[in-house]
């Protein structure tokens, strides 16, 4: 072995870990005990490979990401008794003619609970902190806006919910689906930074699977946020505002 | 949830797991809403299926794998990766000059991560993210031992490379 091929071997060799059992690893190491130039990479190569490491822990997490996943999921297993004993029939009936579905070689489906997984991450886009792609007092230029930029924006407002100041929009993307995200300013004293404090997300109904069918609002808490979801002429509507139930109803 | 690891419930799951996992998965997405997404996907699936895990020790390497798989199933990547052995690779293997360490910011090393193939990715950042084996990171991926092993030496050695040449420059 020479000097550059033990550096090509000593490349992923991180000091302390177990890399070191690796025979060629061990053989390297002990020629850079030998050789002064092999020993001085080495040693350069080890601060390399600590900064990389530190690097890339370094990566910020989002504030409130468990929360949010703690939160999403007691959601979903406070699914109140009946509605789950009566789940649990309906799967086991089901179950009977998935059984022989699966026996006619049709394609299997995992469980899906694709419009659980859209709310919350909207919920995490109002949560975490977002920015407007247009900033406006004019709900026709946000709807041009949207309309340029191939977002839904042929949405309709509930009728306590237009006369609510428009303060601008967002397009966010849904597993390559874009999402239109008005952003709204009720009155409420806002927090510094704060330029909205509810928010509308309208999507394609078909791009979320398992979204509510009906234009009844259905309510939800993820997190610190009250949210309300309707279906209408094709589209999912998701209001999301901080709070409880009394702090959403009056835009519904 | 049938059962949880070792007698942890979920939140402490999620204490747990919550941080590397987001940071693996924002290494391969660069996007604070994909990797956010894929962080709670696999907590989902884990919530769902998890109970099906029979050695309780290999908690870790489940999610990881669940949400690289994720990640692959979001690209909906059609690109069929070549298994290329080390014993293959070594002769093209450049030396790289050292990089002054002290330099090395998280934005400047995701920048040439990003530059690298996307098969070389995940190995690089589970090996400097997670410390993992080789044989972890095969298991995590999915790919053979042999293939992890030339995936992360071309991959290394292409990452030294980039930082070694410093930003691209934009002219």
């Amino acid at each position: 072995m020479n000097r550059d091929e033990a550096k090509i071997i000593l490349l992923p060799y991180r000091p302390g870990l177990a890399d070191e059992a690796d025979p060629q690893i061990a053989t390297a190491l002990a020629l850079a005990k030998r050789d002064p130039e092999l020993g001085s990479w080495l040693e350069e190569h080890c601060a390399r490979q600590s900064a990389l490491r530190n690097a890339f822990r370094g990566i910020a997490v989002p504030e409130g990401l468990k929360e949010q996943i703690i939160s999403e999921q007691a959601a979903k297993e406070k699914m109140p008794v009946r509605r789950r004993n009566f789940a649990f029939a309906a799967l086991a009936a089901a179950a009977v003619s998935l059984v022989l579905l699966a026996m006619l070689a049709l394609p299997t489906r995992r469980a899906d609970d694709t419009f659980t997984i859209f709310r919350s991450r909207m919920a995490g886009v109002a949560l975490r902190g977002y920015t407007m792609d247009l900033i406006t007092n004019n709900p026709a230029e946000i709807r041009s806006y949207l309309a340029r930029n191939q977002a839904p924006s042929d949405y309709v407002l509930p009728a306590p919910l237009q006369p609510v100041e428009m303060v601008g929009c967002a397009v966010q993307r849904w597993q390559g689906v874009k999402v239109s995200m008005l952003c709204f300013r009720t009155g409420k004293p806002l927090p510094p930074g704060q330029q909205s404090d509810l928010w509308l997300f309208v999507v394609d109904r078909a791009s979320v699977k398992s979204a509510p069918e009906t234009d009844l609002p259905q309510l939800a808490a993820v997190n610190r946020l009250v949210t309300a979801t309707w279906a209408r002429d094709g589209k999912i509507y998701l209001l999301e505002t901080e709070g409880n139930e009394p702090a959403i109803r009056p835009y519904l | 949830m049938a059962r949880m690891a070792e007698g942890m419930d979920f939140e402490n799951l999620v204490a747990c797991y919550y941080k590397p996992l987001y940071q693996f998965a924002f290494s391969l997405a660069r996007n604070e809403a994909e990797a956010c997404d894929l962080t709670q996907q696999a907590f989902c699936i884990w919530a769902a299926k998890g109970h099906q895990l029979r050695d309780a020790s290999k908690v870790k390497t489940w999610l990881f794998t669940t949400l690289h798989r994720e990640f692959l199933g979001m690209r909906r990547r059609l690109v069929r990766f070549p298994h290329i052995e080390l014993e293959h690779a070594d002769l093209e293997l450049p030396v790289v000059p050292p990089v002054t360490a002290s330099r090395l910011d998280g934005e400047q090393v995701l920048a040439a991560l990003a530059q690298l193939d996307e098969v070389y990715q995940g190995p690089v950042a589970l090996f400097y993210l997670q410390d993992a084996s080789y044989n972890e990171i095969a298991e995590i991926l999915d790919v053979p031992l042999g293939t992890v092993k030339s995936r992360l030496a071309r991959g290394l050695a292409r990452l030294h490379q980039l930082l070694a040449d410093g930003p691209p420059s934009k002219s």
